[in-house]
């Protein structure tokens, strides 16, 4: 049962970063492969207003948010809108190019050595023989929140609509009166923010370094592939699969004879997306029909 | 007048512009140059580690500084070159190459990295020129070659140390996680091999390089039954991951660290998961700068020249320490490396200001410990010296400070 709170765990903070990129790619179909940078100047920023300015968490917490926010702004403006008509291609080198800039300047600002957000409250609850820390609940808890926000956002409201219907067709929607271009920048800001949300996660729930940005990026995009490319609900469940999958394979013991050694963690679960895709090429939750 | 000192200076610009390399010159005119003793300095520069390449560089600079002022080594002054290593060994051999072919030095100060000291080790063993390592750690340096000494102890003897400890404390199972990289592989195998009787290794992992969810593993920890935790990881970060994750599930066991949790910063980082645990590493430098002895007396001249040490005054202490042991052996016995080199294997205990040490018959350093560290509040202290017998001594050697 403990392995299912670690895989909540550890499953909300690639939900959070996959989810906004799903929706991303299914619109745009473009990969924003500087999105782990994105992530880090969030939990930074909010370091910096917590540790360095000492302001409460809630304005920390924005704080951390409008500057995720602020760069997918500039990566979509910049770095996105002047290529990915051309080529979508073209954006795969633009953001890497974006990452080590902001690789570079995340170094410069930051410094090089871990960073992390202590909140006075970190005591640890136990139920039923399970344990977890208050703060990693209220993580959990928060992603849980922000999740359903963004599925209520996109199946309940006008603007939702709008964005699925640029997602089925792009001209069709425009010529519908759907401001198109408006709506991608929005697209990749809210990515940004739930970037910037799981940079927090990090910044709490462990620790930030420099090094961390581009694991992150093939983490989420590992839940994007394998919850079919561009569906935002698959993205959400594989993440949690994985992260379940992770926690299975070094802490059950298997057939009660052995241990998985613990550095295959990261590799068995992508190793059975591999052999799952061999099958069903289309991911784990996109019907064929929807493919097309 | 001005004029052609602006010009002599343009000059000078223009030839320090051709030369290859960076050159810390101290002293020697072009006059003199013909007497100059040089000695070479590798470590790196930029990059990463320059935070320690830079504090050992400056901590050589002022044992030659003391001794020019003081007249130099028989009359000649002499000439530290420095040379960027980059904490990798494609530089480092480089930087070797050009020191003992082009500079003709008569010694090196270096590697830091033990990357660099194991690249630059077979140049200058062909080249008979000694080179002592401040800090290389690595257990390969032991064999690296005759001409080859360090003042820093190896690695290969951590597991001695812990050992130890273990027994003192009397613990008896201990549980160990690795991040599967060169340096904490070198450790787990130096605690595997040098377990004392009646400690087990009850729980051993290798995990990826930079894991920062250790969640189940904690949790199949905790079924596990041990006394004892070693967080072995490359670098802080990975370390308050790991202990945090621990203490989360409510583990109360000890938990003891190595090098990389030798770090002010893990305290800031993980204040309450690592309350009292033990860092085991070098000694801190003690002397603070007020006090009369040599050491505080360095600690003032390095803060007057170069400001705080960016990684560890420590480190800088045993540069400094090296330097002068070169320097004084110089003077005694003359330049050639082979004269030095037996000289250095015959020189009883050197009262440096790190410690007092001398060299074993593998150039390991015999006299510098391991100290024993606990968090206090999310404050570094030093708990305790842990005085280390080299593998290669049969007499023990704990004579220290």
């Amino acid at each position: 049962m403990q392995l299912l709170i670690n895989a909540l765990i550890a499953g909300s903070l690639a939900a959070l970063l996959a989810s906004g990129l799903s929706l991303v790619y299914g619109i745009l179909r473009v990969f924003n492969l500087a999105l782990g940078q994105t992530v880090l100047i969030g939990g930074y920023v909010a370091w910096w207003l917590f540790d360095g300015m000492h302001l409460p968490m809630l304005v920390t917490i924005l704080g951390g948010i409008g500057a995720g926010a602020l760069v997918s702004w500039l990566t979509y403006d910049v770095f996105v809108k002047p290529f990915y008509r051309r080529h979508p291609h073209l954006t795969l080198v633009t953001t890497i190019a974006l990452g080590m800039m902001l690789d570079a300047l995340i170094l410069l600002v930051f410094e090089e050595r871990p960073r992390s957000i202590q909140l006075t409250w970190g005591r640890t609850l136990e139920f039923g023989g399970m344990i977890i820390g208050v703060p990693q609940l209220f993580l959990v808890i928060t992603t849980l929140v922000l999740l359903c926000l963004f599925a209520f956002l996109l199946h309940s409201t006008a603007f939702g609509r709008r964005i699925r219907a640029v997602a089925q067709q792009d001209t069709a929607a425009m010529s519908l009166g759907v401001d198109a271009p408006s709506l991608h920048r929005l697209i990749l800001i809210m990515s940004g923010v739930l970037a910037a949300c799981g940079g927090i996660f990090i910044a709490i729930d462990q620790n930030l370094s420099p090094t961390l940005a581009f694991p992150l990026t093939i983490k989420a995009y590992a839940a994007v592939t394998a919850g079919g490319m561009g569906n935002v609900w698959g993205t959400i469940l594989c993440a949690y699969l994985i992260a379940l999958l992770e926690q299975l394979v070094v802490g059950v013991h298997w057939f009660g004879a052995f241990y998985v050694p613990a550095g295959f963690q990261a590799t068995v679960p992508l190793l059975f997306i591999i052999i799952f895709l061999l099958f069903k090429p289309t991911g784990l939750f996109l019907r064929a029909s929807r493919a097309a | 007048m001005k004029r052609t000192l602006a010009l002599g200076a343009l000059a000078a610009l223009l030839l320090a512009a051709c030369q290859p390399t960076q050159t810390g010159t101290t002293g020697g005119t072009s006059s003199s140059q013909a007497s100059v003793i040089k000695i070479g300095y590798i470590g790196p520069l930029t990059g990463d580690a320059a935070s320690f390449g830079n504090d050992d560089l400056h901590g050589a600079q002022i044992a030659v500084d003391e001794v020019n002022a003081a007249g130099g080594i028989n009359g000649q002054q002499v000439e530290l070159i420095a040379e960027d290593g980059r904490c990798n060994g494609s530089d480092a051999a480089s930087a070797a190459q050009k020191l003992v072919n082009v500079d003709h030095v008569v010694a090196i100060i270096g590697g830091q990295c033990s990357s660099e000291t194991l690249a630059a080790a077979p140049i200058v063993e062909a080249a008979h020129v000694v080179l002592i390592s401040p800090v290389s750690s690595s257990p390969d340096v032991t064999h690296a070659g005759d001409y080859v000494f360090r003042n820093y102890p190896s690695d290969g003897l951590k597991g001695k140390a812990l050992g130890t400890y273990l027994k003192k404390a009397a613990f008896k199972k201990l549980a160990i996680i690795s991040e599967n990289t060169d340096f904490c592989q070198g450790i787990r195998s130096s605690v595997a091999k040098d377990l004392p009787s009646g400690v087990t290794i009850v729980f051993d992992e290798l995990v990826d390089p930079g894991t920062k969810d250790y969640r189940s593993l904690m949790t199949r920890l905790r079924k596990a039954d041990f006394d004892v935790f070693l967080a072995n990881g490359q670098s802080d970060a990975t370390d308050a991951a790991m202990v945090t994750q621990l203490r989360e599930l409510g583990m109360k066991q000890q938990i003891v660290g190595t090098d990389t949790a030798d770090s002010a910063n893990l305290g800031k980082i993980a204040t309450k998961a690592v309350e009292g645990m033990k860092p085991l590493s070098v000694p801190s430098l003690r002397a603070t700068g007020s006090g009369s002895t040599p050491a505080d007396a360095f600690v003032r001249t390095f803060r007057g020249k170069y400001g705080e040490a960016q990684q560890s005054m420590f480190f800088a202490a045993l540069s400094y320490d090296a330097t002068s042991v070169i320097l004084r052996t110089i003077g005694q016995v003359g330049m050639d490396g082979t004269k030095i080199k037996d000289a250095l294997y015959a020189m009883p205990p050197y009262h440096g200001i790190a410690g007092t040490f001398s060299f074993d018959s593998n150039g390991d350093v015999i006299g510098i410990p391991f100290a024993m560290k606990v968090f206090k509040k999310g404050v570094l202290m030093q708990a305790e010296l842990i005085p280390i017998e080299s593998s290669a001594m049969t007499e023990s050697s704990s004579s220290i400070q």
